[in-house]
């Protein structure tokens, strides 16, 4: 989903980032801050949430700030209706998500890749 | 964008978009009621313990080890489940990515309907999000709801099937008018299917996610934005989550 919403831009992105961390800007409006908030909000560290929420809400704005924070939440649920059903991945993205693109993310080294090789 | 009004959470001064709090309010109700394999007031029981679990020491070490299904110990519990509800608990709150389809099934041989462990499912992911969606905009956990009385449905689909994942589906094909209201499309997703052995609790899931990313009908709309940060800052978070929780799909 990310690589279409890039694609649509007109813009590529290295998909290797979501997973290893992105060694240049990934061209994506505040990116460095929207990571930085996801992983604090996703690791349960306060001290990091909250400075980066602070960040966060002065370069998005309130109404930015609250939709991040939304879509955040949402994959926290997402991923664990994915996972504890066991959805099959290869539907992902309508299907979309091919075997190169999982090994080029690194997808290919989760867990549940790796208990049905 | 959503045209959609302000208004704000209890307790908090910060403008969020009206759908959004009209949302929690019909998630926290809809946790409260009798559901369709659990009554009242084992869902909110199940929603104490989805919090509980995120404290819980067993947990810390399943996450720790290498091989989580090897790890002896007990889950620290609230003691109102019974052992496999509260092993589904624990282990989706707390180590979603490395389930696989050998562990549900030993949850399930443990006691636990197919259709118990799908509306237990759906409450934890409603739970997470709506908890995650509190503790990222700085505002405090709400208190759990008051059960409301009543008795569950028990009603299972007439056409459910183990096919594609561990837990029988319905597929759009097979929704009959009994069901009720389950799918946007004739073509939508996997995930979108995930709880449709419980129909109700599929309907009170989407009718949360929705406004917390996007409605079916937009999610393939990729040069579109209904929220007021653009697609790619929705993907990348959407992605740095799913990697995070090793989730796969």
């Amino acid at each position: 989903m990310l690589r279409e919403s890039m694609q649509t831009e007109g813009k590529q992105v290295d998909v290797r980032g979501v997973t290893q961390g992105f060694d240049s800007d990934p061209d994506i409006p505040h990116a460095a801050a929207l990571i930085d908030f996801t992983e604090a909000v996703v690791l349960r560290d306060a001290m990091r949430t909250e400075a980066a929420r602070k960040t966060l809400r002065a370069v998005l704005g309130e109404a930015g700030f609250v939709d991040a924070c939304a879509v955040v939440a949402a994959f926290h649920g997402f991923v664990r209706i994915a996972d504890a059903i066991g959805i099959p991945y290869t539907t992902a993205a309508r299907g979309s998500d091919l075997p190169e693109l999982r090994e080029q993310a690194g997808i290919n080294e989760f867990y549940r890749v790796r208990g049905e090789r | 964008m959503s045209d959609t009004s302000n208004t704000l959470f209890a307790g908090s001064d910060l403008a969020v978009r009206s759908d959004l709090v009209e949302a929690h309010e019909r998630a926290w109700a809809a946790i409260a009621a009798p559901g369709t394999w659990l009554n009242g007031e084992q869902r909110v029981a199940v929603a104490a313990e989805i919090r509980h679990a995120r404290e819980c020491a067993q947990c810390e070490r399943i996450k720790a080890a290498l091989s989580p299904n090897a790890v002896p110990g007990m889950h620290e519990s609230l003691g109102k489940l019974g052992a496999a509800q509260v092993e589904l608990v624990h282990r989706v709150v707390g180590d979603p990515g490395r389930l696989s389809e050998k562990w549900s099934q030993t949850v399930l041989a443990r006691g636990l309907s197919e259709g118990e462990y799908v509306e237990i499912v759906g409450l934890i992911a409603m739970v997470m999000m709506l908890d995650t969606c509190m503790r990222a905009l700085g505002l405090p956990e709400r208190a759990l709801p008051a059960p409301k009385d009543g008795e569950a449905t028990r009603y299972r689909p007439a056409g459910a099937r183990k096919k594609a994942a561990w837990l029988p589906l319905v597929e759009p094909e097979d929704a009959t008018e009994a069901d009720g209201p389950m799918y946007p499309n004739p073509k939508a997703g996997y995930i979108y299917r995930g709880l449709s052995l419980v129909p109700q609790s599929l309907r009170d899931y989407w009718s949360l996610a929705n406004c917390h990313y996007m409605p079916g009908e937009f999610v393939y709309q990729f040069d579109k934005s209904i929220r007021a940060i653009r697609r790619p800052q929705v993907e990348i978070i959407a992605a740095r989550v799913s990697a995070l929780h090793q989730c796969v799909y």
